[in-house]
């Protein structure tokens, strides 16, 4: 009798355990590194985007899959013709997910609307100096900008702006603007772990953080009272969502082939050939709005001198990296605004590949027998990038023909980003992806200045007061015309200033098994994978 | 009776035609050593073998397949890397590397290694200890680990890597020559050669280390493998090596990404590094069965 239960026991719960998963749908996608923290706020990396994209929600969302803004949290939504009053009217009865620590009592509502942007931008805010105070996103985006948020009602707020700004709502749709819990906040500054909003995240999103390990999974599971599974294209379609971390994309195929993860992202060029041969994957493509290039540490010599910067860019085969280096489809660029989004100055050419002239401009800076310096490379790829070591070793080697010894350096990725904005790069090899659909997004956060001062994410630390004009004049007004030629008037004074030399300008892929149905290849920002449903 | 006490062997053999000749009937250490003699030849001339320059870029030639097959060419042998540089000449070019990077890796881990442990062996009492546990806290870090946190404190290159590798490798040479000291040092031509006078240096260097040689020269065999093998991961770590010195850990690493669509990328530099460790493994184990009577009677 007691034998035969002891071996009754052990079968019973291997049955149970095989037909679970069945029974809970989970979503295994194999991603590219850790998140670099969870909170929104705090980021400007796509891979945590496509974490906290799916935790959160933001006023505005873009299509999945598209550039249009569609309604989030904000139900609708209605501008002053000056461009300066944006109110909001915010969806009814928006559940926060819960967690060990914090249960809420209330729906979303307008406090949690000012909560968030307060905590950004009002420095003293009791949560604004938790976690370290560096909101980049916003920064670049809205700082200075809000001259009044007020709560209108319990559902409706008013942004009143200093300056008319075109692209404010569009704007909104970034990652960083998720909005998150005042009454989380509340109740964890009064429980002494005020840093928790950002570690342990509260969303309204479709699906709710379970843990994040690093260097191996984030699990995410279904959040049931999540608003959009009302809606067929919102609505959180599987049960689990495993983020598995594999920074190397020869093992996320792997993965995918073997059935260890349902999406594989960023796959590698040499593995197109493969997943299109494969009946069972499938290679999903989509456009991308982005900007891939290298810096020059502008105050430093010899960087400091224009002729050298030129030296440099003019021996640099662009073609050479595009065609071993970049994606299917990817071409030089002289503009840094991507085909894909409007104001882009199709007129600008990359300098051409030519030795002889960069060798004869070196000797007239001073530097006939070149200079060393470091070259970064990074250390992961993007889609702006696929392979930023290779991509620095045709650079070293195109370099090292007219003089100039290049030290590659690399770190991890998390490192990299960390040091890049330290300022230590001599050469730095870095890029992004427009987060909205708004040619001045990136630009604006990548090359401009605040009162002189350059912004976080402006690593060369250029300050154009020309380029500056231009940028400013084209995100007051609104007329699209008239902003685009002010952008490609802008786009003109930096190439013609040389603070880095664009690379090149992508396309997206994306990896999947064919069970996988529905999944868009997302142009900006982090992807979201509600809507997104797995066949038996 | 008397005939066979009798019956001397007309000639003795010298201690090295014995050994070689105990070595020789080990089929497979003698290969192997003949291969590591091809390579090391290989490795000097990499230069004047070496089709072409191990860093250029043939930016039309890229991904080639080996020219055995369809599509490559007679100038790329075992065909170009995703940037056009021919592997041929970067195995080659590597060979070379890894053979400096172990000769230099063994050469500072044994002359350290057994300097401390002669001394460790002579002195004894509180030297002793201080030598030996600081040897057993170095084993006490799994190898590759401890050489990661050495190269993350001096920085990434080359010979950091190398002195990393070398530290990891010490404790060995230091534990064996302590206890081959010590077992020489209670013998009677020790003391005799104490009795008649000679003084602590002369007895350590002239007496004693020269009948604990056998065991070391095992070790070194055996830690040269090793030296290439931590020098390589070290290198696939990005700790090694630095672009574009053509190292085989390094290009390993670079061409992971390749593995299924062009396995010529991957396939070659780890054969190499197999093959090279293989090598130097069976050689060392040659040598012990040759060296240690106990084992070849």
């Amino acid at each position: 009798m007691k034998r035969n239960r002891c071996l009754v026991a052990p079968i019973f719960a291997a049955g149970l355990f095989l037909s679970a998963p069945a029974v809970a749908s989970t979503l295994i996608v194999c991603t590219e590194g850790n998140p670099d923290t969870l909170s929104p706020q705090y980021t400007t990396s796509g891979t945590t985007y496509d974490v906290t994209e799916n935790i959160y929600n933001k006023l505005v969302m873009v299509e999945r899959g598209g550039a249009a803004i569609v309604p989030g949290l904000a139900e609708t939504w209605t501008a002053s013709p000056d461009a300066k009053v944006f109110e909001f009217k915010l969806r009814k009865g928006v559940k926060w997910q819960s967690n060990k620590t914090f249960t809420p009592t209330r729906d979303m509502n307008a406090d949690d609307v000012i909560f968030t942007f307060e905590r950004q931008g009002n420095r003293d805010h009791p949560f604004h100096k938790v976690g370290g105070a560096a909101y980049a996103t916003y920064e670049n985006v809205l700082a200075g900008k809000i001259a009044k948020l007020e709560k209108v009602d319990d559902y409706t707020v008013r942004f009143t702006l200093n300056v008319p700004t075109a692209a404010f709502v569009g704007s909104l749709s970034d990652g960083s603007f998720a909005i998150m819990s005042a009454e989380h906040a509340d109740k964890m500054l009064k429980a002494g772990t005020p840093d928790q909003i950002d570690t342990a995240p509260v969303g309204t999103g479709p699906f709710s953080l379970v843990r994040f390990q690093r260097d191996t999974e984030v699990r995410m599971k279904k959040f049931p009272g999540y608003w959009g599974n009302a809606t067929p294209d919102m609505a959180a379609k599987v049960d689990n969502v495993v983020y598995l971390i594999a920074p190397e994309p020869s093992v996320r195929i792997a993965k995918l082939k073997a059935g260890e993860c349902h999406i594989a992202r960023y796959p590698n060029m040499p593995d197109f050939e493969t997943i299109k041969a494969d009946p069972k994957l499938e290679l999903v493509q989509g456009p991308v709005a982005d900007m891939s290039y290298i810096t020059f540490k502008l105050k430093e010599k010899p960087f400091s001198d224009k002729r050298v910067r030129e030296a440099l860019a003019h021996a640099i085969d662009l073609e050479a990296i595009n065609k071993a280096v970049f994606f299917p489809g990817s071409k030089t660029t002289g503009s840094l605004v991507p085909p894909t989004l409007w104001g882009r100055n199709d007129e600008l050419k990359p300098r051409a590949y030519d030795p002889e002239k960069a060798k004869a401009l070196l000797a007239e800076a001073g530097y006939p027998e070149g200079f060393t310096t470091d070259l970064w490379a990074m250390p992961i790829a993007r889609p702006y990038m696929p392979n930023g070591r290779r991509a620095a070793e045709m650079i070293q080697a195109d370099w090292a023909k007219i003089g100039v010894k290049a030290k590659i350096v690399t770190y991890e990725w998390g490192e990299y980003i960390k040091r890049i904005r330290n300022r230590e790069a001599s050469v730095g090899m870095t890029g992004g992806m427009w987060d909205f659909p708004d040619p001045g997004h990136s630009i604006t956060g990548r090359w401009t200045c605040v009162e002189g001062k350059p912004r976080p994410n402006n690593t060369p630390d250029w300050c154009n007061a020309d380029f500056q004009k231009e940028m400013d004049a084209a995100s007051q007004i609104s007329d699209q015309e008239q902003r685009a030629k002010h952008y490609r008037k802008a786009q003109e004074i930096w190439l013609a200033d040389i603070p880095g030399v664009l690379l090149g300008n992508g396309a997206k892929f994306e990896a999947a098994r064919r069970e996988v149905k529905d999944f868009k290849v997302q142009p900006f920002g982090g992807t979201p994978l509600y809507g997104v449903s797995l066949a038996d | 009776m008397s005939d066979a006490i009798l019956a001397v062997p007309e000639k003795i053999p010298s201690r090295a035609v014995e050994l070689w000749k105990s070595f020789a009937r080990n089929r497979a250490a003698l290969v192997s050593s003949v291969v590591l003699v091809v390579l090391v030849l290989l490795a000097i001339c990499a230069s004047v073998v070496a089709p072409h320059d191990p860093i250029e870029q043939f930016r039309k030639d890229i991904l080639l397949p080996p020219a055995w097959l369809e599509g490559g060419k007679v100038a790329f042998p075992l065909g170009t890397d995703d940037i056009g540089r021919d592997i041929l000449s970067r195995l080659l070019h590597g060979a070379q590397l890894s053979i400096l990077i172990g000769i230099i890796v063994v050469t500072i881990s044994l002359v350290v290694g057994c300097a401390l442990g002669l001394v460790a062996a002579f002195f004894g009492g509180l030297i002793d200890t201080a030598i030996m546990r600081v040897m057993d806290i170095l084993l006490v870090f799994p190898g590759l680990v401890l050489a990661v946190v050495v190269v993350a404190v001096v920085g990434p290159g080359l010979f950091n890597a190398m002195l990393a590798v070398a530290i990891v490798m010490m404790p060995s040479f230091t534990r064996l020559t302590r206890a081959s000291a010590l077992r020489e040092l209670s013998r009677e031509y020790v003391s005799a050669s104490r009795s008649a006078g000679a003084g602590r240096f002369h007895l350590m260097v002239r007496t004693v280390f020269p009948n604990c040689v056998a065991p070391l020269i095992i070790q070194a065999t055996l830690g040269f493998a090793n030296a290439i093998l931590d020098a390589a991961a070290l290198g696939f770590l990005g700790l090694g090596a630095q672009p574009p010195t053509p190292e085989w850990g390094t290009m390993l690493s670079g061409s992971l990404a390749y593995l299924q669509s062009a396995w010529w990328m991957v396939t070659f530099p780890g054969a190499c590094i197999l093959v090279t460790v293989i090598c130097f493994n069976l050689v060392g184990d040659g040598l012990r069965d040759a060296l240690d009577p106990k084992l070849r009677r």
